[in-house]
């Protein structure tokens, strides 16, 4: 597995996915500190730390995560389709569940990064707009926060990964991750936002759920979401014929 | 001389179609098996039903001796393979390529990658991104890394795709080399009888799934061999002179008076001089057409193959 893992690394090398996905992951804490700088200077509020973390967070996980963590997922995926290396790898033998394990171990390693990167410059703009209220205790705490949102996007990478292996192509993957987006800005704030795996991934991590719903309620829901796609993606994978 | 590769009843259909019907097909150690076939005929169905890559509708496959289906891990990792058109990370030099078949496969010599690129001539192109090979270079290394863990089993789907005649050449030249230094068994597919009938031992001719024959070349040649016929007054004094004279000692003497000349063709003057000066009546000299090409016509139909 480690040099499975290894030659996952070693087909990123020169891709420019790697430099575009930090990139995105930049996005949502630059936007969202310089909003608040803007608003500082204009209408003189003082811009808070924790209310820099607490946005960027929510920005990054219900707008930007789901397409950004999609496209990788479907880069990982489908460019053994694309550059129809599927049938060398399968033939040396890698057994087909390792192959999926190993980049889903890649996947989790590339999300767990974002997540930091996201995190780093969320803190980053705020110390450089001398934001108020920075804290040893709030930055580690925000972090926590982030890597749960991290994990649980990742589990949720399950459905995205079945979709594009049953299509093998980047678009239909897209659309659905578009789709699952435009459904979290939907529910954003909607007191029923616990029954919707990524909006209940959100509220759990920042512990911001309303009380509608049992929060066990929530983790069911992301569970089960999880473990569906996992099962079909195993065998779905398992017997199907490669051409 | 054991069996390397065995297929019983190997069958895989496509909704209505039978891509590969009732295949029985049988290569054993050290044969360089040509599968020769139309497009659309099967072959590459085939090959990847015996790689693992697609599961038959029915039938079985013996590798080595032993079912596919329970042991493809431990036969996989005695073959090399190339499936049509091969694929690469093309964001990586062929070495890189190369590198993740080894790690993965635990090759552990050295110099392996750097031996088997200097192989198919590719040792001075290890700058490149694999992106920017012509399609025969891909072709190459595409060998190259079927041969990186040293295969007892070899299985390549048409290697010549896309090559130039002066590539089909050195495609040949190398397989050839491989079979002879290497000593491995190759079974190799193509759509055209001539690319393959100089390097083949054996072979098995496929058409619409089903494996019409399976034959040793040496036996085909015979049986499909030129020559030159001449209808004689008296064959035994004809023979006599063939032997005496020309030192032609390949012939055979057909019905009465009919002799076949396999060796010296286009010198059919000569030897109807040589009769005639010796009284013999020549009632018909004949050359015969090119029979190998014209038996793979009959045998699966139709006008132009491929
Ligand atoms: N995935 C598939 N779905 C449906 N039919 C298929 C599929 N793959 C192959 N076939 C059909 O099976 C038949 C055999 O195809 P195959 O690719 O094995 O032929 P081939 O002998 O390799 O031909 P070629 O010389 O053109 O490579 C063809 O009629 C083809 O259309
Ligand atoms: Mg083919």
């Amino acid at each position: 597995m480690v040099n499975l893992l290894y030659t996952e690394v070693l087909k990123l090398k020169r891709s420019k996915m790697f430099m575009l996905s930090i990139l995105g992951s930049a996005v949502a804490p630059l936007m969202v500190a310089a909003a608040m700088f803007v608003q500082m200077q204009t209408k003189g509020i003082m811009a808070q730390m924790d209310i820099l973390l607490l946005n960027t967070s929510i920005y990054a996980v219900l707008v930007i995560a789901v397409p950004l963590y999609g496209v990788i997922t479907a880069y990982l995926y489908n460019r053994e389709y694309a550059e129809d290396t599927l049938k060398n790898l399968l033939t040396i033998p890698v057994p087909r569940i390792s192959l999926l394990a190993s980049k889903w171990l890649l996947l989790f390693g590339w999300i767990m990064l974002l997540t930091v990167v996201t995190w780093g410059m969320a803190i980053l703009s705020g110390a450089i707009g001398q934001f108020a209220g920075f804290s040893l205790s709030l930055l580690l705490q925000s972090l926590g926060q982030y890597m749960v949102a991290g994990v649980l996007l990742f589990l949720l990478s399950t459905p995205i990964v079945f979709i594009t292996l049953v299509l093998k192509n980047f678009v239909p993957t897209i659309i659905v991750t578009i789709m699952i987006t435009l459904i979290n800005v939907m529910l954003a704030t909607n007191e029923h936002r616990g029954l919707y795996p990524w909006t209940a991934a959100l509220g759990i991590a920042n512990g911001t759920l309303e009380s509608t719903y049992p929060l066990i309620v929530s983790y069911v829901i992301i569970a089960v979401t999880a473990i569906a796609g996992l099962i079909a993606t195993v065998v779905y994978f398992k017997r199907v014929d490669i051409h | 001389m054991s069996v390397v590769i065995k297929t019983t009843n190997l069958t895989k259909i496509y909704g209505e179609q039978k891509s590969v019907d009732h295949l029985n097909m049988t290569v054993k150690q050290g044969q360089i098996y040509g599968f020769l076939g139309r497009n659309g005929a099967g072959k590459t169905t085939t090959i990847r039903m015996l790689l693992g890559l697609i599961k038959p509708t029915h039938g079985e496959i013996e590798i080595f001796g032993e079912n596919l289906f329970t042991n493809q891990k431990e036969i996989l990792r005695r073959i090399g393979s190339m499936v049509e058109v091969p694929g690469f990370y093309e964001n990586l030099t062929a070495r890189e390529n190369l590198m993740i078949n080894a790690k993965i496969i635990g090759v552990h010599k050295k110099n392996a990658i750097d031996e088997t690129l200097e192989i198919v001539g590719l040792h001075n192109e290890t700058k490149k991104l694999v992106g920017k090979y012509s399609l025969g270079m891909k072709q190459r290394l595409g060998i190259a890394r079927a041969l990186l863990h040293y295969p007892e089993l070899l299985i390549l789907d048409e290697p010549t795709n896309g090559l130039d005649p002066i590539g089909i050449k050195e495609m040949r030249r190398l397989i050839k080399d491989l079979a002879n230094e290497r000593n491995i068994t190759i079974v190799i597919s193509s759509h055209i009888l001539s690319e393959i009938e100089q390097l083949v031992d054996h072979m098995g001719i496929i058409h619409q799934g089903k494996l019409l024959e399976e034959v040793s070349f040496d036996q085909l040649r015979k049986r499909n061999r030129k020559y030159l016929e001449f209808q004689v007054s008296d064959d035994n004094k004809a023979t006599m002179l063939l032997e005496n004279q020309l030192e032609i000692n390949d012939y055979e003497v057909h019905d009465e008076g009919h002799i076949r000349v396999y060796s010296h063709l286009g010198q059919q003057g000569q030897i109807n001089r040589l009769f005639v000066q010796n009284d013999i009546d020549v009632s018909k000299i004949m050359m015969s057409e090119d029979r190998l090409e014209d038996y793979f016509t009959k045998l699966v139909g139709g006008g132009t193959i491929g």
